[in-house]
């Protein structure tokens, strides 16, 4: 009866798997200094490939491999609007998650006949993906603060003409962590994927823009994040074992809600990297 | 001459380091080398003179390869070279240190001279080799810093240590330090050039650009004089005296400067600052309990080493940053803490030191930056529904007329201005406004001499009139020259005032660095 | 004739995105030339389908206003979903539960609903300039809030469920509603009244104190804050306008089209305003073109529907692509500029 038990505690890492990766994602492409708001798409797009490459193949191996593959391209697409083209990278994000939404009608209703739903395909252990998670974040953790290449990706974003001076590509950097935003975001949607066995519009429901609020909580570093991802994946957890007490709108919203209290600021505020969302022009004559 | 020479000092052999022949480069509407002859001997250090415009900082650039050349040629110990990017430059042995430094704050020393050639352990950054490695540079060539220090704690000529020490451990054999003086207080600068003797001993190849005679004098043993993108003389610095230099510089003998003529005030205090004290964004207090009173027909300036505290002073009295403490006073009126618009009311302006982000916005029109402010003034605004938009347009007109903005219309956006313009487009604003008290903050930097002398006119002009002018400004000279008393700001407090006809130039640059100040 | 300079590249890229449409039209196996017949006459082949896609446009208009008031100011407004459900409830409620004159009713529902969404925008507002939290999340967020508060409220166990067989609310009273053009069409004087909306907000914006301070602080926030122009209020000010817009919208769309509050009931028009600002380059009388562009491709995606030659959402994946390519104004210049040489090329060889 109890709604505090350790299935809570369990369940609560499993829901924060796919904000913490994206939070991880973000927090690499915005270091390298470009903001993508497009996380909530690119995660939409990982699942809603994986779904479809496991119907086709069912090799849910395969459709993992997709899901990363898709991020990766829509990743890619975002950094040559933002740092290429130096489209607004807010609205270029939103341009991608507008993309994405009107695909995901599109391709389910052409592929299973319903308007945003897929038929079930087979899946992979949702814990494997849990377990690769951890492994991302503690991959992270050490990447940013221990090796050469983090030292210069936190170049990229506090002060890009340095780093260009140091010999380092800017645009190829911010170009290439946004591309690993995009795959750990498409490894988020398989993620969603698997762990419910077909793809639903609305599956995602906004844990993309979550995952970056679980970003500015963890201050650009991924630790922290994975801790802040928690929280939200335990007020997940907590709200769906809610259902039974209040109307289920009410427990629907607590996540949402909790983002919001969170970016007021009353879990401390994050350093922005100094040259985040900044075009570099590069000075050439 | 290219080749073999004799230092000055002796008879050493030394190797040409660099040397660039014909070099001309274009920007849209300006040519800003014609043509520059330059070269660079190993144990040498070259002064590059030349004033603000004349193409030294361009001619750098193109030997640091942030640009490319239009035409000419560069050798590189002899050997023609194309240098394409700055990594070009760095494995050809070239380091640049630039105006404003390249250095992440957040970041340690170590790891900012590190990155891009980091020491590693397996897959790993090795810290603690590359601290080593910084130490050891540090004995080398005497330049004192902290490598585990964060950049953001160390004062700026300890920053520029570590440009100088990222540019050695890069390998650099030729550096170039761009106005490195213009940051840095009198005996902060001598240390400097203690540093350059040092390198030259060692057998590096240094530029240093200026536009202080005194200051290529006094470490340079060539000098090259740049005017309008032209080389117009290279001579040995033992041949060079000021009097030549400043001829081949201005192209005219005589080096026109204002002179404020003798006003007496009335001993209205109509800027008052009393017990100041004010935080930074990091919040550290950055001025520590400042008193200052401006009075009537004055101009007191404000000299001191960048960030010790002026542009929080500046902030906190013009309505941009609360103070913790103290008072700010605008004739009778106390106003500490008030809003910008409530100091203009009350006659207080504020020309700010960097006009394209703070004094302007540069997508809207001329006529729209000139009533930045006053947009609800009922001139300008038939309550709040409804702009008086005739009004606007006379009214800029007017400024642009007035104060000679080259501007097409006032339908232009001020990003087509050049920065000059744009310069005076803010003073027309302030000015136009018909101030008391007038807070200028660098308001000559980057100017060209006409520029300035505009700038320097308007700001006697308002003294004549009877407005109290504070001034703040990194150039000593343009103080000394303008000021009626001069006050030193140091770490966060006022350490003396002087009256003009009393301060030296070595006691001020040693109130800057802390030193005694004597009160007036 | 700066209009031309600043539209050109839209139109560019709504034909380059109308191509790559045909693309993936032919990828997915149906008949371009079919698809785009349809598509086209769907949304003005007659003075039904014209009505239709005008009925689509008005949610759309006021939404894309809602986003282009909050983008003048710099900031983005994703949340005009939620803005638009609040106004949409807070209009019916009025409608159905306050007893005034015709012509009094309809306007205090739309005030309501202004009311409602400015609430609704206030508050991202605030967090924002006094908290500094990004707005393009907690607008986000909050519209998820909204959409499952307005949906408890019509739910079974909430206090406005009206009808057996659906969560929605009663009707709204007669007196309420916005009136319609046509017998058997939806279109109301809705349109009407965002039109009117889009030249006071383009008013607003260009030519009162008010408007001239939200552009300085999005053009220039330093230099607004060293003007004295209230940063923080102007911020606040425009997302609550931003969120009035867009509840107004919802207004309009239950007194013009529904006449009651649904659950549910938006087809994700406060996307396709974010979709409609970006497209009228965040001028308000580009977005009555813009909000019929979309409004052309929703009603046009029902017709090729309707017809069978393709889904309806394929209009979304070209509004997606749309969009894409219009918020990347870069694009359109640099392919002119790879397609000028060639044919210098042709002109050479002749």
């Amino acid at each position: 009866m109890s709604v505090l038990s350790v299935d809570l505690f369990i369940a609560a890492l499993r829901l924060a798997t796919p904000i913490a990766l994206v939070a991880v994602g973000e927090t690499f492409s915005e270091l390298a200094g470009v903001i993508n708001v497009g996380v909530e798409g690119i995660t939409v797009a990982g699942a809603l490939v994986a779904a479809m490459v496991a119907f086709f193949t069912q090799s849910p191996w395969l459709a993992l491999a997709a899901a990363v593959a898709v991020g990766m391209v829509l990743g890619a697409l975002h950094a040559l609007w933002s740092v290429y083209l130096r489209a607004d990278h807010v609205v270029s994000g939103v341009a991608v998650n507008l993309l994405v939404a009107g695909f995901a009608l599109f391709s389910t209703r052409i592929i299973w006949g319903w308007r945003g739903t897929s038929a079930a395909a087979p899946t992979l252990n949702p814990w494997f993906l849990v377990g690769a998670m951890l492994a991302v974040v503690a991959i992270a953790q050490v990447f940013i603060f221990r090796t050469p290449w983090g030292l210069r990706l936190r170049v990229v974003g506090e002060h890009p003409r340095a780093a260009d001076t140091a010999g380092i590509n800017v645009y190829r950097a911010r170009l290439l962590f946004t591309v690993v935003n995009g795959a750990l975001c498409g490894l988020a949607g398989a993620f969603l994927f698997n762990n419910l066995g077909r793809f639903t519009d609305g599956m995602v429901g906004g844990r993309g823009f979550i995952g970056i609020a679980a970003m500015v909580v963890g201050n650009y570093r991924p630790l922290p994040a994975l801790l802040a991802a928690y929280l939200f994946g335990f007020v997940d957890a907590l709200q769906m074992r809610l259902q039974a007490y209040i109307p289920s709108q009410f427990s629907l919203m607590l996540p949402y809600i909790l983002t919001v209290v969170v970016l007021a600021g009353f879990l401390g505020r994050a350093k922005v990297p100094k040259a985040l969302g900044k075009p570099y022009v590069k000075e050439r004559g | 001459m290219p080749g073999v020479e004799e230092t000055p000092g002796g008879a050493r052999r030394i190797s040409q380091a660099v040397r660039m022949e014909g070099i001309v480069k274009r920007f849209p509407g300006v040519l800003a080398n014609a043509g520059i002859d330059f070269s660079l001997d190993f144990g040498e250090a070259h002064g590059l003179l030349g004033e603000n415009g004349a193409g030294k900082t361009v001619l750098m650039s193109i030997l640091y390869g942030l640009y490319q050349p239009d035409g000419g040629r560069i050798f590189v110990r002899g050997t023609p070279t194309r240098i394409g990017s700055p990594a070009v430059a760095i494995r050809l042995g070239i380091g640049m240190v630039h105006q404003h430094f390249m250095l992440v704050p957040r970041l340690t020393v170590a790891e900012n001279i590190a990155v891009g050639w980091e020491p590693t352990r397996g897959p790993l950054f090795d810290r603690r080799a590359m601290v080593r490695r910084i130490e050891v540079l540090v004995k080398q060539y005497g330049l004192e810093v902290d490598p585990t220090a964060r950049v953001e704690e160390l004062a700026v000529g300890e920053q520029q240590r570590v440009e100088i020490l990222k540019a050695l451990y890069r390998g650099a054999e030729v550096l170039i330090l761009d106005e490195p003086t213009a940051v840095l207080a009198e005996q902060e600068t001598e240390a400097l050039f203690a540093a350059v003797r040092v390198l030259k001993e060692q057998g590096k190849a240094v530029v240093f650009i200026t536009h202080k005679l005194d200051e290529a004098l006094a470490v340079c043993d060539r000098i090259t004089v740049l005017r309008k993108g032209k080389n117009v003389g290279t001579l040995p610095a033992r041949q060079a005296t000021p009097a030549r230099l400043a001829e081949l510089m201005v192209g005219r003998e005589v080096v026109f400067q204002v002179r404020p003529e003798p006003v007496e005030s009335e001993g209205h205090p109509l800027l008052a600052v009393e017990g100041l004290v004010v935080t930074d964004d990091r919040g550290v207090q950055a001025v520590r309990g400042v008193s200052l009173v401006v009075h009537d027909h004055e101009i007191l300036g404000i000299a001191g080493v960048q960030g010790n505290g002026q542009k929080e002073l500046v902030e906190a009295i013009c309505g941009l940053r609360q103070p913790q403490a103290g008072h700010v006073s605008v004739g009778e009126r106390d106003l500490t803490g008030a809003s910008p618009r409530k100091l203009a009311r009350a006659g207080l302006v504020h020309i700010p030191e960097d006009r394209q982000q703070r004094g302007l916005i540069l997508p809207f029109t001329v006529a729209e930056n000139a009533v930045l402010g006053q947009e609800c003034d009922p001139r300008f605004a038939i309550g709040p529904w409804a702009q008086a938009r005739r009004n606007i347009a006379r009214y800029a007109q007017e400024l642009v007329e007035r104060f000679s903005i080259a501007a097409p219309s006032v339908r232009t956006p001020v990003q087509a201005l050049s920065g000059g313009n744009q310069q005076r487009l803010i003073l027309a604003r302030e000015l136009g406004r018909g101030p008391r008290v007038v807070v200028a903050v660098q308001p000559t930097r980057g100017l060209d001499v006409a520029g300035m002398e505009f700038v320097w006119n308007q700001l006697l002009a308002m003294r004549r009139q009877g407005c109290a002018v504070l001034l703040v400004s990194m150039d000593l000279d343009e103080v000394m020259m303008l000021a009626d008393r001069v006050a030193v700001m140091y770490k966060g407090a006022v350490v003396g005032v002087w009256r003009r006809e009393e301060a030296t130039k070595h006691d001020l640059g040693l109130a800057m660095l802390g030193g005694k100040g004597a009160v007036a | 004739m700066r209009w031309l300079r600043e539209a050109g590249p839209v139109v560019g890229a709504i034909a380059l995105a109308l191509g790559v449409g045909a693309a993936v039209c032919a990828v997915a196996g149906y008949s371009v030339p079919a698809v785009y017949r349809e598509l086209v006459r769907g949304a003005f082949g007659g003075r039904y389908q014209l009505f239709q896609t005008l009925t689509q446009a008005t949610p759309i208009l006021f939404t894309s206003l809602s986003f282009v008031i909050a983008f003048r100011c710099g900031l983005f407004n994703i949340g005009a979903e939620g803005q638009l459900y609040v106004g949409a409830f807070a209009a019916a409620w009025a409608g159905f539960t306050l007893e005034l004159p015709p012509v009094l009713h309809t306007v205090v529902c739309l005030l309501f609903g202004a009311v409602a969404g400015g609430l609704w925008g206030l508050v991202p507002g605030w967090l924002r300039a006094r908290r500094g939290a990004n707005e393009f999340v907690t607008t986000m967020m909050l519209s998820y809030v909204a959409i499952y508060l307005t949906s408890w409220l019509v739910s079974p166990r909430g206090p406005y469920h009206g009808t057996q067989w659906a969560n929605q609310t009663v009707r709204i009273l007669r007196s309420a509603e916005l009136p319609r053009f046509m017998a058997g069409a939806q279109l109301s004087w809705g349109i009407a009244v965002g039109a009117m909306v889009a030249v006071l907000v383009w008013y607003f914006i260009f030519r009162t104190p008010r408007g001239y301070q939200i552009r300085a602080v999005g053009q220039n926030p330093q230099a607004a804050e060293y003007g004295g122009i209230d940063v923080s209020g102007s911020m606040i000010l425009a997302l609550t306008l931003a969120g009035a817009l867009a509840g107004l919208g919802g207004a309009a769309e239950i007194l013009g089209t529904h006449r009651r509050f649904i659950e549910f009931f938006s087809p994700g028009y406060g996307w396709d305003g974010i979709a409609g600002g970006l497209i009228a380059r965040a001028h308000p009388i580009a977005a009555i073109l813009a909000a019929i562009l979309m409004g052309a491709l929703r009603a046009g995606g029902m017709a090729i529907d309707r017809a069978g030659v393709a889904p309806a959402d394929l209009a979304a994946v070209i509004q997606g692509i749309v969009i894409l390519f219009v918020v990347a104004p870069e694009l359109i210049r640099w392919l002119r500029r790879v397609r000028l040489p060639r044919s210098d090329h042709v002109r050479a060889e002749r």
